[in-house]
């Protein structure tokens, strides 16, 4: 039971992300994160990842990731595109601990990475105030 | 439900690009609860989804435990030739899943 | 159907065309009112509007419910504003609004008793911004140093020249000023309050009284029909099947229709007409395992928990284990609490409408933005094309606060019909069977005694249902498994730490989580923790032969502000006076939500033991500051109402794994003739931490009169309710 990280840190999710881009620059832009600005509870919240690419042989999305800052461990998906992929978009589904900030990166496949981030309120999380 | 559903357009013309729904049943266990009287509930997860199309991978993608029960990915190929589009999910425990769909181009 | 454009004014209008009525149009919350405050009149800052006739609009982001909450957060707001009080109002501002302001108005939450608590330092400092910048307008206008002005209710001077000015003047230009740094906003000290701390005249009381104030239930929209909903009465199952074609016949059905996996509503033109139809519907369900499980399971579960091996830590001191080992003498006890349900006078609506352009919601919400949540979930538009608008609540009790079922039932309900306002209202027995219930519990305490019967330990087991298991698992995860707040009132720390201090303790809690749907009720655990610890204090006092209220000192040295009220409710009650022939007296504190609580009362029982009549019943209570003393008694004699309809009259059991209990009948309340007369000691003393008002006293009042039972007939009672002892309150 010890040993395990109670929620991730924002530090931890900087690291994790450090760690995916290689410690390369991330700008903010080209990339879309829609995430609802309130959820009740974060059991299950629906999000899609929409990055402004042509997706030709040339000019593509490699990868899509998005991370978390409060979660027990940051990361949530790593998605691997192409140009065969036609489109850089994605849905998925994930847990939100609490209201906290969730992070897209994209990389290109001229090696530049992007982001976007969305700030997530549980409304849940006011409910119970103080207790951890 | 089944293992596995998912949804691919039965026809395209070639080079649209198409939307593809998959789901599979699965409990996303995160190894981070507790039962009741307190033991840690191991993780049990599906951590790698792979989608090929033409025997080529289109897409993949790498799950952490933060994704939910029953996993729904939501993604795009370009259609090109009619053909077999393959679905594989894998993780914890030696979980195995496999699907396949079929999707005509003209 | 024609398409109705609902926008503030056009609704109100109409509903005033229908037949509603001007008045019931501008009960509305964020009616007419707010909406010439944008349009003419000028926002100071998000908290306060000052029209050019200087009354003064308060924007509140917490939620009335009969707490008085708004009047008390007004009051803060003026406090620092400086204005004149009778003249000012109060307004919602929605969810939506603060979504596209950036949270300016912050959490909308109203439960936990924190309404004031949390909210009255930035509450207070927006009132202070405002003021500045009113002042520095008619300090620029005037041509003078601001520091040369002085203002009282709302009519700032300049001593020197005799110039005054109204508030309503200088509105305008003060809100094209640049707010105040927020080092540079010094609030008042509480010595020189005016209102705050002043019993102000409540806001609504004349509405609620002639019955002009609209709540959900009574709302009308031009177009509107509505609706009523049956959900599995068995929790975890699933709606099978109906034949809507039994009941789409009947008078006034539109539709029926299935809700998500678990429910089914009838439409119809008016509640009457769906609520019949809905009764005659034959629905098939698919109960699941769950139908297996009852009441007497669920505690056969519960009684084993009591001894068993592994159990969450709560609160620890020394070695319990070596102190019971070595006892002279020990005794124990086990207590249980029941399943309780909200049952607010007003039962669960929600009226939507829903086009794939705009969702909106009508509710009565104890949290505007969990509403707002809940209405974009099952929506599935974004949050751009939603809306939520706050209506006063007909009781909340916790039910419509971290709960929005309703809500998305209405708005998928509406999503079938769209255009079309659809008004959801639950019948009672829905009400009943689809609540979120106190959760199980029972206790077995045990005291161990060295030779001079100096109690050297005390080891509280608890088991049964943890509420954040199932409503927030997040924090039972990061806890290791365990819920923190199985231990309000007990606990080692923080808002809801224990008011003793024991050589030994161990204070935990077997974890057993039965089907049924656990949720906040007003107190939340203070209410069982309340009756097991300060019954089994009496207890101990008893095996001690010693006084209850001399034995709790003895462990209170620590404790100087529970020792405060607890003084203070014996002293009113006369506690070192022998009480009056054929009384007698029990008391009982506990420090929750940060503020410190006692209660002590004088009871008589007959000479069957089975009538009890309180006749007195003192509490004290100490929040560090109070807002508004009317209203803490008030709030007081409510929950005291809450508390000992509980203790005599009210449970709800399991039978074939749903809710036995679905209306009044079987889930009495206390009448008027029944109540005590409520002495109230309201004993603020200050500090950093502000207390909640709404929920703590209430866990008082049933272990101050269960002690007085046992003065009155040597009879110990460890069961609620009361009345399954054959006990009845006269």
């Amino acid at each position: 039971m010890l040993g395990l990280p109670a929620l991730a840190t924002p530090e931890e999710m900087q690291a994790a992300m450090a760690r995916i881009t290689g410690g390369a620059n991330v700008r903010r832009g080209r990339v879309k994160l829609q995430l609802p600005p309130l959820v009740e509870n974060g059991n299950s919240v629906e999000f899609s990842v929409i990055v402004d690419s042509p997706m030709t042989e040339t000019d593509y999305v490699k990868a899509i990731h998005v991370f978390t800052e409060k979660n027990p461990q940051p990361y949530v998906i790593n998605a691997y595109l192409g140009p065969r992929a036609g489109r850089a978009r994605i849905t998925t589904r994930t847990r939100l601990a609490d209201s906290q900030t969730v992070h897209a990166v994209a990389e290109l496949s001229d090696g530049s990475f992007w982001s976007d981030s969305v700030s997530v309120v549980v409304t849940l999380s006011a409910c119970i105030g103080n207790l951890v | 439900m089944a293992d596995a559903i998912v949804s691919v357009p039965a026809s395209a013309r070639p080079g649209e690009v198409v939307e593809i729904r998959a789901l599979v049943r699965h409990p996303m266990e995160t190894g981070f609860r507790h039962t009741q009287t307190g033991e840690r509930i191991p993780r049990n997860i599906i951590t790698q989804f792979e989608c090929s199309y033409l025997g080529a991978e289109v897409f993949r993608a790498t799950l952490h435990p933060s994704i939910t029960a029953n996993p729904m990915l939501v993604f795009a190929l370009r259609a090109t030739f009619s053909g077999r589009i393959e679905f594989r999910w894998s993780g914890d425990n030696g979980f195995s899943v496999t699907e396949s769909a079929t999707i005509s181009v003209a | 159907m024609e398409t109705i454009n609902l926008n503030r004014r056009s609704f109100l209008v109409s509903s005033a065309v229908a037949g509603g009525g001007l008045a019931l149009g501008l009960q509305l919350p964020f009616g007419i009112t707010a909406a010439q405050a944008a349009e003419t009149t000028p926002e100071i800052n998000a908290w306060v509007v000052i029209k050019p006739d200087d009354s003064v609009v308060i924007r509140v982001a917490r939620s009335e419910m009969g707490q008085g909450t708004i009047t008390g957060l007004a009051q803060l707001v003026v406090e620092e504003l400086e204005c004149d009080w009778s003249k000012v109002s109060t307004e919602y501002p929605t969810p939506g609004e603060n979504l596209k302001r950036n949270r300016v108005w912050q959490s909308y939450s109203t439960g936990g008793s924190r309404g004031i608590r949390t909210s009255h330092d930035y509450v207070r400092r927006g009132g202070a911004a405002a003021r500045m910048m009113l002042m520095q307008a008619a300090a620029d206008q005037w041509k003078v140093p601001v520091n040369q002005l002085t203002v009282n209710k709302g009519v700032i001077a300049h001593g020197a020249s005799g110039r005054k000015v109204t508030y309503g003047k200088v509105a305008a230009a003060a809100a094209k000023l640049t707010p105040p740094d927020e080092k540079a906003i010094k609030l008042k000290d509480p010595k020189s309050w005016k209102v705050i701390g002043k019993p102000m005249k409540r806001f609504g009381t004349v509405d609620k009284v002639t019955g002009r104030q609209v709540y959900g239930a009574d709302l009308k929209l031009p177009g509107m029909v509505n609706a009523t909903i049956m959900e599995c009465p068995v929790f975890g199952g699933k709606l099978k099947s109906f034949d809507a074609a039994k009941v789409t016949g009947m008078k006034g059905v539109k539709q029926v229709l299935r809700v998500g996996d678990t429910a089914v509503a009838v439409v119809a033109d008016t509640w009457w007409h769906a609520k019949k139809a809905l009764d005659a519907l034959p629905v098939e369900w698919d109960f699941g395992d769950n139908v297996k499980v009852s009441s007497a399971s669920i505690a056969e579960v519960l009684k084993a928990g009591l001894e068993a091996p592994q159990a969450f830590v709560g609160n620890k001191a020394g070695d319990i284990q070596s102190a019971i080992k070595g006892a002279a003498k020990t005794i124990d006890a086990v207590y249980e609490y029941p399943y309780q349900n909200h049952a607010p006078m007003e039962p669960m609506n929600a009226t939507a409408r829903y086009t794939p352009d705009r969702c909106e919601v009508w509710v009565p919400t104890q949290d505007g933005e969990a509403s707002f949540a809940a209405a974009l979930e099952a929506s599935g538009l974004t949050a751009d094309k939603c809306e939520v608008y706050k209506i006063d609540l007909g009781g909340g009790f916790g039910r419509r606060g971290a709960f929005q079922d309703y809500v998305k039932q209405a708005v998928l309900i509406a999503k079938q019909m769209p255009g079309t306002p659809v008004k959801l209202l639950w019948s009672r027995e829905e009400d009943m069977r689809q609540g979120r219930y106190h959760p199980v519990m029972q206790c077995k305490l045990t005291g161990s005694f060295d030779s001079a019967n100096n109690l050297t330990g005390l080891h509280m087991r608890l088991s049964g249902q943890s509420i954040l298991a199932s409503v927030r698992p997040a924090i039972v995860e990061k806890a290791g498994g365990k819920d923190p707040l199985t231990f309000q009132g007990v606990a080692d720390s923080g808002e809801h730490s224990i008011g003793y201090t024991f050589p030994n303790l161990l204070i935990d809690h077997a974890m057993r989580n039965p089907h049924v749907p656990p949720g906040f009720w007003r107190g939340v655990n203070i209410n069982q923790n309340a009756v097991f610890i300060e019954c089994f204090m009496d207890e101990l006092a008893h095996a001690a032969g010693q006084d209850p209220l001399e034995f709790r000192r003895k462990f209170m040295a620590q404790h100087p502000r529970n020792l405060g009220v607890l003084n203070a409710v014996a002293e009113r009650i006369g506690w070192s006076k022998p009480a009056p022939k054929g009384r007698f007296r029990g008391l009982a504190q506990m420090k929750a939500f940060d503020s410190f609580v006692a209660a002590a009362c004088e009871i008589s029982v007959d000479s069957t033991g089975n009538k009890v009549k309180v006749h007195r019943i003192v509490a004290a209570t100490d929040p560090g500051y109070a807002v508004n003393p009317a209203q803490i008694e008030r709030q007081i004699a409510g929950s005291f109402v809450y508390g000992l309809s509980a203790l005599f009259m009210q449970e709800c059991t399991v039978k074939d794994g749903r809710i036995e209990q679905d209306n009044f009948h079987v889930y009495n309340s206390m009448r008027i003739a029944q109540m005590p007369k409520v002495e109230s000691i309201i004993m603020p003393t200050g500090g950093p931490i502000w207390g909640g008002i709404g929920e703590p006293t209430i866990c008082v009042a049933a272990p101050a009169v269960l002690n007085a039972y046992f003065k009155a007939t040597g009879k110990r009672l460890r069961s609620v309710p009361l009345k399954n002892q054959g006990i009845e309150l006269v």
